[in-house]
Order: C-alpha cells, then structure tokens, then sequence
C-alpha cells in the first residue's frame, strides 16, 4: 500500500462514493499492490501464503515473516513498505485466532486494512461515519463522542448536547430550586416538619392560577382571608384578581398588598361591596382623595379602617373622613403617612370619633405633642399603639397614660425620641398606677426608663399576667461606655428582668428581650432553671443579649414545654445546641452553620411529657 | 360501643363512592377524627364508616390521596408539594376547610 492509495481512497469516499464501489476498486488496487510487491520482493509469496492461510498456524507466520524481512534488510527503499504490511500481518493475525474465520485472501486483507482504519480515531480534519445516523462528516477538535466512543456529526453531537442539558437541568433544579424559599418559609416558622395542610396546598396552587379564577365562591371568611396574604405575598393581587376578592354579601375586604391597584379600583370596592365594615388595604398608594369622598358616600356601615401608605390623602379629606364617619368607627389604624395626617386631623379625629376603640399610628411622621394631648381625651380607648417621630416632652405621655390606660387591653409604645429630658421612670410609674387591664405590653426601643423602675412596674402590679410583652432595645446607648451606668442600670436588666418573670410567667406566651444588654448570665439562668415552667411560652427572643449560651438555651427548652421558636441572634456563646424536636433554634452564630437549626431528636423530658400525655389517654381509649 | 377499632374505616362520598382508608390516616383530619372518636358515641363510631354528604367522589378521591400523602411524610423534611388539578382546587379547599387539614 503506498500513500497515493491512501489519498486517492480518501478522496474517493469524500466524493461520497458508495461503499460497494470503493471497496471494489480498493480491492483492485491491493491486489495489484501485492502483484507489484511480489515481482520486486522476494519474501511477498510469503505474506500472501500468510494472509491464504487460514487453518495454519498464525503464530508462526511472524518468525517466517520476520526472517523474510531480515532477508530483504538490504533493500532500504521498500523497508517502510514491509514493516506496514507486517503489521497489518500481525493484526490479522490475531484477530484471526479468535475469529477462526474462512474467507478468501482479498477479503480478509480489506477486512485488516478496515479494522487499521476503524481502530484508529480519525483526527481534525479527517472523515468519520457519524455513530448514530452513519452519515459522513469531517471531524473537527469540536466533534462529541457518541454514547459508544465513536464520534458524532455535528447534527447529532448538538442533539447529544441538547438532551445531555435537559437531563442536567432537571436533575440540578430538585436540589437547589427554592432553596432560598425553604430557608425563607423556615424563618417565617411555615414549614416545621411533615406536609403543609391541603388548605395551604390548595391555596398556593389557587394564587397560581390566579389569572384563570373566574369567581371564588362562597368561601369561609379565614380561607378568603388566607387566599388575600398569599395572593399578595406572591403579588397577584391586580386590577383584575382583586375584585374576585370584593363580594356583595361581605362585610371585609382585606387587600394586604394593593401596590398594583389603580386609582378606579379603589372606587370598585365601595360600589361592588356597599356593607362593607372593615377595610384594609395595605400600600395603597394610589387611595386618594377621591376614593375617601366615594367611601364616604357609599360606605355607611363602615367600622374599621385600615390604610397603610395613603400618603395621596390631604389632610382636609382625613378631617372630611372623621366628621362624616367618625360616630360609627371603632377602629382606624393607619401607618406610613408622611405628608398628611398633621395634629389637626389628629385632633378633628379625637372630636368626631369619640366611640373609637383602637387606635394605632406608627410611621406618621407629622404626629406630634397636640396628637398625644389629643389622644388622652378618646375614652373608648382599648387598645393604643402609637409609634414616635417627633420629640415630643415624657410629660405629654405619661399624662396621656394617666387618663386612658384605666381601660386599656393594648399598649405600644414604640421609639421615643426626646432629647431633652434625663432619663426616669415616670412613663412606668403612670402605667402601673392607671393601667390595670392589659394583657399585651410593647415598650421598646428607648433609654428612658432605670431597671429600677421595671422592677417597680411588676411588682404589686394589680394587673393581670401578661399574654404579650416586647421591651427589646430598652438600654442606654453610648459607645462609650458600652455597659451602661453600672449602679444605674438602664433598661431592662436582671432586676427588672426577674420581676417581670414573676409577675408575667405563668401566663406569658411571647416574649422579646433582644438587645437587651444588662440582662446577667446568672439571672437567665436562675429564671429558666428547670425547677420553673413557664407553660404558655410559645416564642421568646433572646437576640444581641451576648451572655445568653447553650445553658440557658437548653434551659429554656426544658422549662418551656410548648416553646416553638427561640431567636439567638448574635448570641455567640450558644454553640453545637441539640435542638428538641418541633422547636426551631432561629440565628445560629456560626456563618457554616444553618441558621435555623430544626429539632430532630426526641428528648427524654418530651418522651416523659409524651407519656404522661398517652398515660391520660391510653386506659380512656381501651 | 364495645367494638375493637377496625384497622381501616370506610369515607363515603355524596355521589356514592366508598374509600376504605387507614384509620390513622383518616384521622389526619380533625373533623373524621372527631367524628371517629369513641368517646363521642356517634354512629359513625359503631360502624367505621363516615358520610361525607358535601364532598363528591373526586374530591374525596383527591383528600383520601392528601391523608396518605401526609401520613407518609409526617417524619420527613422538605416535602415536595402534593399536584392539585387547578380545576379542582376551589372545592378541594372547601372540602379541606370543612374537614380541618
């Protein structure tokens, strides 16, 4: 064989020639090949009886060969020649031990000469047989291997890549889809363990078909309730889904994310749903002035109003609200108003809504010292939240205290700004002495008041046991001197801490002491020593108290039978905490570690509570 | 009263169709469970069977569907939500609020 064959042959097969053809005259040309051999070389019988000899002994072919071949080493110009034949010799050879094959000469050395070509991996710039569809292609350095080490064309090897991404793409998804809405559900406490209730499946499968709803039905007050969150969580509340939400027979309408409405709809609600009572509408950017004079005029059984982030409402509409309404309303709650909404709409609102029962308004930045003074004549007043900008004299407030905290269920007192005014316990001392009905306490984020005067406030306290108390960031601000004034604790700390245990435990249910510095070691740990029980205690937050640790972390499990989340944020002493399971461990120091931690193990104080449980109610049920 | 419980209980639907369902599968929802309770002295009690007269058999199909799916990832983490037809969600979540799942 001599390199023209080799080209010709190529050439021959890129021109796309049929198979039968090329073999033919490749067959021609090997036979004249070796006729040519054998009239120049001696040892050329030699390998044509080698090659004929199909029931002779193949190993002995390569000594005769060999020694023909030594015979002929002085012709240097044909040397090339032989070792090529030699070794397709020897590569027949074998395969012909095992295939133990019969056939004629010209065949079996095509055939040899084809496995030399098929053995070999055809290189860039070379033609191949695509190993799926067999057509001929040039193989280029981007040529993908076929699924049995053959190559590919490139049709097929884009076909390959194609399914080879689809695969991936739906193995990788099952691991890391949502992972980042797991870890968000988890610190909302939604998933704890086991399935979501088919109400929640139901309702998420609902929002996402939100487009296709016609109409909802006639559906339980919750559920509709339920459906308008996720609805709006997942901010398919729009012109068109809110309205599956405004029926004629319904006293609420609830539309907790109303960013997307329009002006119109807002007029939409008053004319679909004229019974209406209660109103909230959470972002409601667009509520304007306008729609408060529809509401006015169709709304007349309206009781209850919530607005967050009507900042399009003039004052002058908001006095025109309480005038023509306020006789009826029990209920206003309105946040985030920061160009209207003034002291004198404060004020027309304590003149004209004398019967109102709750009021809260946080983040209305023009609330100032007249609204307090104001405030302080609403007798009705049962539940208050009031959330400060502007400074505004502690005198005010106490005085405010004074005259409604009698009847009060409800007081949040959230952010004082005063700078004028040394700290006292003076806002503690007026709600000791006037508010003996509360049941939840919110009084945070301030440096106003000692521990003395916590300790003061729960102690001989005729109020009840609180369901509800949130002091978190009660604590003297100085870079300073970062512990405070050491005899003149500011804020919550251990005293006021333990009295407010004492008074409130037997029936606290959520608690929040975050930030709260002063707080010692040892008082958490006495308070939550496994001796005490504190039975109504669902969720407790402990964050940036830095001398809470594993101990009083554990000690909280134990003296808490029905705790379902603990938040330790920047706790840093609590370390490897072996969570009880249905509790979850929120804030977890350690950036590797995740930063809830769920109970898993069943520890033996809940085996024993368990068992008490089933003690109870085995010998009922046999 | 008196009766053993049966290992499984009998939901039936208001179009007739029978679903034999483990106990403790059933009583993943609060109402059968309540209505299965043997304190209670019900009749569905004394025959292991509940009428389910406001749910129909392809919902109650789906519900029974939803207990075993619950029952069987009580103990797991991360459970991957159960397919719910869109076109039967509405009465889905009516029948799940009238049953308490």
């Amino acid at each position: 064989m001599t390199p023209d064959y080799l080209t010709s042959w190529l050439r021959k097969w890129a021109n796309n020639i049929s198979a039968q053809e090329i073999r033919d005259s490749y067959r021609q040309r090997l036979q004249q090949a070796e006729a040519d051999e054998a009239q120049t070389a001696d040892a050329t019988p030699d390998n044509g009886e080698g090659a004929s000899n199909p029931g002779g002994e193949p190993d002995e072919e390569e000594p005769a060969e060999s020694s023909s071949a030594a015979a002929e080493r002085s012709r240097k110009r044909k040397r090339n020649q032989e070792d090529a034949i030699a070794k397709i010799k020897k590569g027949k050879a074998d395969k012909k031990t095992k295939k133990k094959k019969k056939g004629s000469d010209d065949d079996s050395d095509f055939e040899d000469v084809m496995d030399m070509y098929k053995k070999k991996k055809p290189l860039p710039g070379q033609l191949s047989n695509c190993e799926l569809c067999n057509r001929r292609f040039t193989v280029t350095p981007y040529s993908k291997a076929g699924p049995d080490g053959g190559l590919l064309c490139t049709p097929c090897g884009k076909e390959m890549a194609k399914e080879a991404k689809a695969t991936e793409k739906t193995n990788k998804p099952t691991v890391r889809k949502g992972r980042r809405k797991i870890e968000s559900n988890r610190l909302d406490g939604l998933t704890f363990r086991g399935a979501k209730t088919l109400q929640q499946l139901c309702i998420e499968t609902l929002a996402k078909y939100s487009e296709d709803i016609e109409e909802l039905g006639d559906m339980p007050e919750p559920i509709m309730n339920r459906l308008s969150e996720i609805f709006s969580k997942k901010r398919a509340m729009n012109s068109t889904t809110f309205k599956l939400f405004l029926q004629s027979d319904r006293s609420t309408v609830a539309i907790h994310e109303a960013a997307y409405l329009e002006t119109e709809d807002y007029d939409q609600i008053f004319a679909f749903v004229p019974g209406i009572k209660t109103l909230s509408l959470r972002n409601c950017c667009q509520f304007k002035d306008e729609n408060m004079d529809f509401m006015i005029e169709k709304a007349k059984k309206l009781v209850d109003i919530q607005l967050l982030g009507a900042n399009l409402v003039t004052n002058d509409k908001w006095i025109d609200l309480f005038i023509s309404r306020g006789k009826d309303l029990r209920s206003l709650k309105l946040e985030w108003l920061d160009a209207a909404f003034d002291d004198q709409a404060v004020q027309a609102l304590v003149e004209f809504c004398p019967n109102l029962q709750r009021l809260k308004l946080e983040r209305c930045k023009q609330f100032g010292v007249d609204s307090i003074d104001a405030i302080s004549r609403l007798q009705n007043l049962e539940h208050l939240t009031l959330c400060f900008h502007q400074d505004i004299p502690r005198k005010n407030i106490a005085s405010m205290i004074l005259s409604v905290g009698a009847k009060l269920q409800t007081l949040c007192l959230d952010g004082f700004v005063n700078s004028e005014d040394e700290p006292s316990d003076d806002l503690l001392i007026a709600i000791h002495d006037t508010c003996t009905s509360l049941s939840k306490l919110r009084f945070n984020n301030n440096n106003e008041c000692s521990d003395a005067g916590y300790v003061n406030l729960f102690t001989d306290w005729s109020n009840p046991p609180l369901r509800y108390i949130d002091v978190n960031s009660t604590r003297d601000v100085d870079n300073v001197n970062p512990d405070g004034p050491e005899d003149f604790p500011v804020g919550v700390a251990s005293d006021g801490f333990t009295a407010l245990m004492a008074h409130s435990g037997s029936r606290l249910e959520f608690l929040d002491v975050s930030s709260c510095r002063h707080i010692s070691q040892s008082t958490f740990a006495s308070i939550f020593n496994p001796e005490k029980t504190y039975p109504h205690l669902r969720e407790i937050n402990l964050s940036f108290c830095p001398v809470v640790d594993t101990e009083i972390v554990a000690g909280i499990f134990r003296s808490c039978p029905n705790i379902k989340k603990v938040v330790t944020f920047g706790c840093f002493e609590v370390k490897d905490v072996i969570v009880p399971r249905d509790i979850v461990l929120i804030g977890a120091p350690k950036a590797q570690d995740a930063i809830e931690q769920f109970g898993q193990v069943f520890m033996d104080f809940q085996k024993e509570a368990q068992k008490e449980l089933m003690g109870r109610v085995v010998p009922t049920a046999a | 009263m008196g009766q053993t419980p049966t290992e499984y209980v009998t939901l039936v639907s208001n179009d007739g169709f029978e679903f034999k369902v483990l106990r403790s599968a059933a009583c993943i929802a609060g109402t059968i469970k309540k209505a299965l309770d043997p304190h209670s002295g019900f009749r569905e009690v004394a025959e292991n069977r509940v009428d389910l007269p406001t749910i129909n058999g392809v919902v109650l199909e789906k519900v029974c569907e939803y207990l075993y799916y619950n029952q069987k990832h009580a103990e797991s983490k991360e459970v991957p939500d159960m397919e719910i037809q869109p076109e039967l969600c509405l009465e889905l979540l009516i029948a799940a609020d009238y049953l308490d799942v």
